[in-house]
């Protein structure tokens, strides 16, 4: 197992690095806005502007400054013409001269919150709907729930994130009911910022809720053919035995699976339109302002923070499974 | 002060201006005194009510940041909301002022030697900053000022245009650029005889140009000895550590929330500002006046206690209903979407919406370097056949501003004299609503016999908006430029795309450039007029004069308008050169922008006229 581990994190050492890369050729091959103008503002000269880009390092070839980028997060070299040493040494972003780590995991907890909150909600939602839709397959429970999770799926998250906050929300909506618009930033307490989060929350698990029942109920149904639940019943198991012990614990490996990427796409900013219609100030938001400004180390920094969570929570993931399902092993 | 594009703006834009339009009764009836009905029903105040209450809490709703947070560098509308309640430059602008500043750092408006070389200031000698600096402000914080913003790290925008004729400069914007981290260098021609006295030389009799760019934040006071070590990092880390001198301060760790002094030794860090999220205003102790009551040196009432800029409210029109229906909350650097004037309008409370003169214009720029629009007949055609309104209406129709009809704004100095709301006696200008038989008479002055474009010069390529309102503006020009035959490839890219790398780069320019347009620097047409349409400022890249235009007789004018030192004869020249240009047909102006603001049903807001924006040192909030 520890030599899985270590070969698994090589390989995501490597794959930072490529990340890194793609990111690099994404920005400079298809067109972005060019940085020094924007920060140079729109009277300044050819010199000014030639001056800011030298400062910012955009004189140096791609090559270059993908060099000094990947010496900053990965080594503990020195790097030339700035005061920060690596490793983790992200940048500054071209719009606020913030550190981009700094800005990250400031904006860290505001996501954290939001995805596992959401989580809870959408696998609370999820696992029972999957469950009875699996046991009462063809019933009008079944074909409802279904039903639900389908127009639940087809929603748009912008367009239900806009719907909730004119239905439920204090500040605009019709039925003033949860903290609305940006009362995230105004909650300072625990429960009021988990507060705040009711309507995300909702919202950011509605679609996913739905996907899970829908994979569950397929992946029980599956279960439930095998021979060995079949024995089981003719053991004179308990049917609640059955299901909770033998169907539903083969059945969620796959959802475990699911889970792990999707908890890691969201903590990578992937909540994008949910913390920017809400305005929660998480890295899905920071990632929205990042683009619209052609902030390229703030880019880059989410980007590679992101693949780093995929990486290690796939890692997470293969481990968890060896121990869901005894049939696995590494070596 | 790019103009910032309305990304949110919802679908059905047009829909709902119409609406919008018969909510109101409102019609395309401009007046002649250069405001249209619509700013003048919605007019905001320009001072606070006799009763303004003092104290109270402020909330600024906003979408963005501010486009930076140094002083130095600021050069956005909504950057000098937060600069005009914190800084304290050698003039200002009350609410009112629309054709000149009112002096506010200075004792008094600035002096002019006979020979138009020497400008003087005096300034008042008990000003302080906050702290942790807590000293009185010098003559020689206001040179220091200045001459950081030649430095790398603090990006300013205008300083060397307008500044470019001080003495020295030059040498010091090499010495700067040669060592960008070795300390502000030495203006030469900007000297302190004494601790209130700063004397600026200049090598040509351009005082007005310099005096317009020192009411920016640029000239508000920068303590050396407290500065240079942020200006000696590149970029400079001054505006995280920026101290102030107006009524308020962006909180640092010397001082509470209620303006009261915590420490007198803070590193004078800011706790109040996080970028792209909020910045918390607080009362400056060191300011020397009390809520509602200024000092002496100073004109800013400052009734609030506290103003917190909320930022990321990305979607427009939440965020507007956001501010309609709730307590003590303005918006900040968003436009007032259709739908939530609409709202305003028809059921918010009395003075919940204000229209205020942008001072700014939108048009569509021809590359008239380029076939087949380097030809002035085939311009005109295009200028002709426009349909102006249905421009003006993807903006979101009267409520927005009224029809241009030329390039100078209404209450400018030299609108009336280009013309005023009626515009230049040109025959492609008159209609509004497009002229076509007329596009088609100069169609075929331009060789196009069938009054329409034919041939592979009109085949042309247009570069503008990916998003609304940007983008539905580009499909009319589209759509007009089709009228008269031009087959158009339209190509979407985001607003500053657009920008950096077509519309402002000569080489990679295309034809048209739906989506350009200029908001004044400072109230004289020189800050209008000579970037965006005089032939010596084309340039390789972060070029202004989106359409290239390069007349000689016209760039004379300009640089001649530049040397009048008289206001009047001034004013007379820059309206001229606005109707030479016009008469060139280099652009198709639709709409003088109008900023719709919103407040709170509980807030006496006080808008500012020279930025449109709500006044933070006047609004209160209502007994």
């Amino acid at each position: 197992m520890a030599r899985y581990i270590v070969r698994r994190l090589l390989w995501a050492f490597l794959m930072l690095i490529a990340v890194s890369g793609v990111v690099f050729v994404l920005f400079y091959v298809f067109p972005s806005a060019d940085p020094a103008q924007l920060r140079a503002g729109r009277q300044a000269n050819e010199d000014q502007i030639q001056a800011i880009r030298e400062s910012l390092g955009l004189d140096k070839s791609v090559l270059e400054q993908f060099w000094i980028y990947i010496k900053g997060v990965f080594t503990p070299f020195d790097l030339p013409g700035t005061d920060a040493t690596g490793p983790l040494y992200f940048g500054h972003s071209y719009q606020s001269n913030a550190d981009v780590k700094d800005v990250i995991f400031s904006d860290l907890p505001a996501t954290a919150l939001l995805v596992f909150g959401a989580v809870i909600v959408w696998m609370a939602i999820a696992i029972p709907t999957g469950i009875i839709s699996a046991i009462r397959q063809r019933s009008l429970l079944d074909r409802t729930t279904m039903v639900t999770t389908l127009v639940f799926i087809s929603a748009p998250v912008f367009w239900l994130g806009l719907v909730a906050l004119y239905l439920f929300a204090q500040d605009v909506g019709i039925i003033p009911i949860f903290p609305g618009i940006g009362s995230y930033a105004d909650a300072d307490s625990f429960p009021a910022k988990c507060a705040s989060m009711i309507l995300p929350w909702l919202v950011l698990a509605a679609a996913t809720a739905a996907i899970y029942a829908r994979y569950l109920r397929s992946q029980m149904i599956d279960v439930m053919q095998e021979d060995y639940i079949r024995t089981a019943r003719a053991k004179g198991l308990p049917e609640r035995r059955v299901i909770a012990k033998h169907v539903l614990r083969s059945a969620i490996t796959p959802i475990v699976t699911l889970l792990g990427l999707d908890v890691a796409v969201l903590l990578a900013g992937n909540a994008i339109l949910t913390e920017t219609v809400f305005n929660i100030p998480g890295v899905g938001a920071e990632t929205f302002n990042a683009i619209k400004r052609s902030d390229l180390p703030m880019i880059q920094g989410i980007t590679l923070f992101g693949a780093f969570f995929i990486v290690t929570l796939n890692l997470v993931v293969d481990i968890v499974y060896a121990y869901l399902d005894p049939r696995v092993r590494y070596e | 002060m790019r103009m910032k594009v309305l990304r949110a703006l919802v679908p059905g834009l047009l829909v709902v201006a119409g609406l919008l339009i018969a909510a109101c009764g409102g019609s395309d009836e401009t007046s002649t005194s250069g405001t249209s009905e619509a700013a003048k029903q919605y007019a905001a105040p320009t001072e606070a009510p006799s009763d303004a209450q003092s104290g109270g809490d402020l909330t600024v709703i906003a979408a963005s940041d501010v486009d930076y947070i140094d002083p130095g560098a600021a050069y956005y509308q909504f950057t000098y909301m937060v600069t005009s309640a914190t800084l304290s430059q050698l003039e200002g602008y009350a609410p009112a002022d629309v054709e000149g500043p009112t002096p506010l750092l200075a004792t008094e408006a600035p002096t002019v030697s006979d020979d138009g070389k020497t400008v003087t200031y005096t300034i008042n000698d008990d000003v302080k900053f906050s702290p942790p600096v807590n000293r009185t402000v010098t003559s020689a914080d206001v040179k220091y000022a200045i001459e950081r913003s030649l430095l790398p790290g603090v990006p300013n925008g205008y300083v060397q245009t307008y500044l470019a004729g001080v003495e020295g400069i030059d040498k010091a914007i090499k010495e700067a650029q040669d060592n960008p981290t070795g300390g502000a260098p030495d203006i030469s021609g900007i000297t302190t005889p004494d601790d209130t006295t700063l004397e600026i030389k200049l090598t040509n009799t351009t005082s007005i140009g310099v005096i317009g760019a020192l009411t920016l934040p640029v000239s508000a006071p920068v303590p050396e000895e407290y500065a240079k070590q942020y200006d000696a990092e590149n970029p400079s880390t001054y505006g995280e550590h920026q101290v102030a001198t107006g009524p308020y301060m962006i909180q640092n760790a010397c001082v509470a929330d209620d303006g009261s002094i915590v420490s007198k030794k803070c590193d004078g860090e800011l706790t109040g500002y996080t970028p792209n999220k909020e910045i918390h205003l607080v009362r400056n102790p060191n300011w020397g006046g009390e809520a509602g009551s200024p000092p002496d040196w100073d004109f800013r009432p400052a009734y609030l206690d506290q103003v917190t800029i909320q930022e990321g409210f990305a979607d427009t029109v939440s965020a507007s209903k956001k501010v309609l229906s709730g307590s003590a909350m303005v918006n900040g650097d968003f436009t007032t979407p259709p739908s939530a004037i609409k709202q305003a309008a028809t059921s918010g409370e009395e003075g919940q919406l204000t229209l205020t003169p942008s001072g700014g214009n939108r048009y569509v720029a021809l590359n008239t370097q380029s076939p087949p629009f380097d030809d002035i007949n085939v311009r005109k055609a295009v200028l002709a056949n426009s349909n102006r309104t249905d421009l003006r209406n993807t903006r979101g129709g009267e409520l927005t501003g009224p029809v241009a009809t030329h390039i100078l704004p209404p209450e400018f100095p030299g609108f009336e004299e280009a013309g005023g709301l009626e515009g230049p006696d040109l025959d492609f200008i008159q209609n509004p609503d497009g002229d076509p038989e007329l596009a088609a008479e100069y169609m075929k002055k331009a060789g196009y016999e069938s009054g329409k474009c034919e041939g592979p010069d009109c085949e042309i390529t247009m570069v503008g908006d990916d998003s609304p309102p940007g983008s539905d503006t580009a499909a009319v020009v589209k759509s007009q430029l089709e009228q008269l035959g031009f087959k158009v490839n339209f190509q979407k890219v985001t607003h500053d795309i657009m920008y950096t790398k077509f519309c402002s780069t000569p080489s990679n320019a295309p034809e048209v450039c739906p989506n350009v347009g200029w908001l004044k620097d400072f109230n004289d047409g020189q800050s209008m007029l000579d970037p965006t349409f005089n032939g010596a400022n084309v340039v390789p890249e972060n070029n202004s004069n989106w359409a290239q235009l390069n007349v000689p007789k016209i760039n004379k004018a300009i640089d001649d308008a530049t040397l009048i030192d008289d206001p009047e004869q001034r004013k007379q020249a820059w309206g001229e050169v606005d109707d030479m240009i016009m008469a060139e047909a280099p652009v198709i102006p639709y709409i003088w922008d109008d900023q719709a603001n919103i407040q709170s049903a509980d807030v006496a807001g006080v808008v500012n006229k020279f930025n449109a924006n709500w006044d933070l040192a006047y609004t209160s909030l209502k007994p």
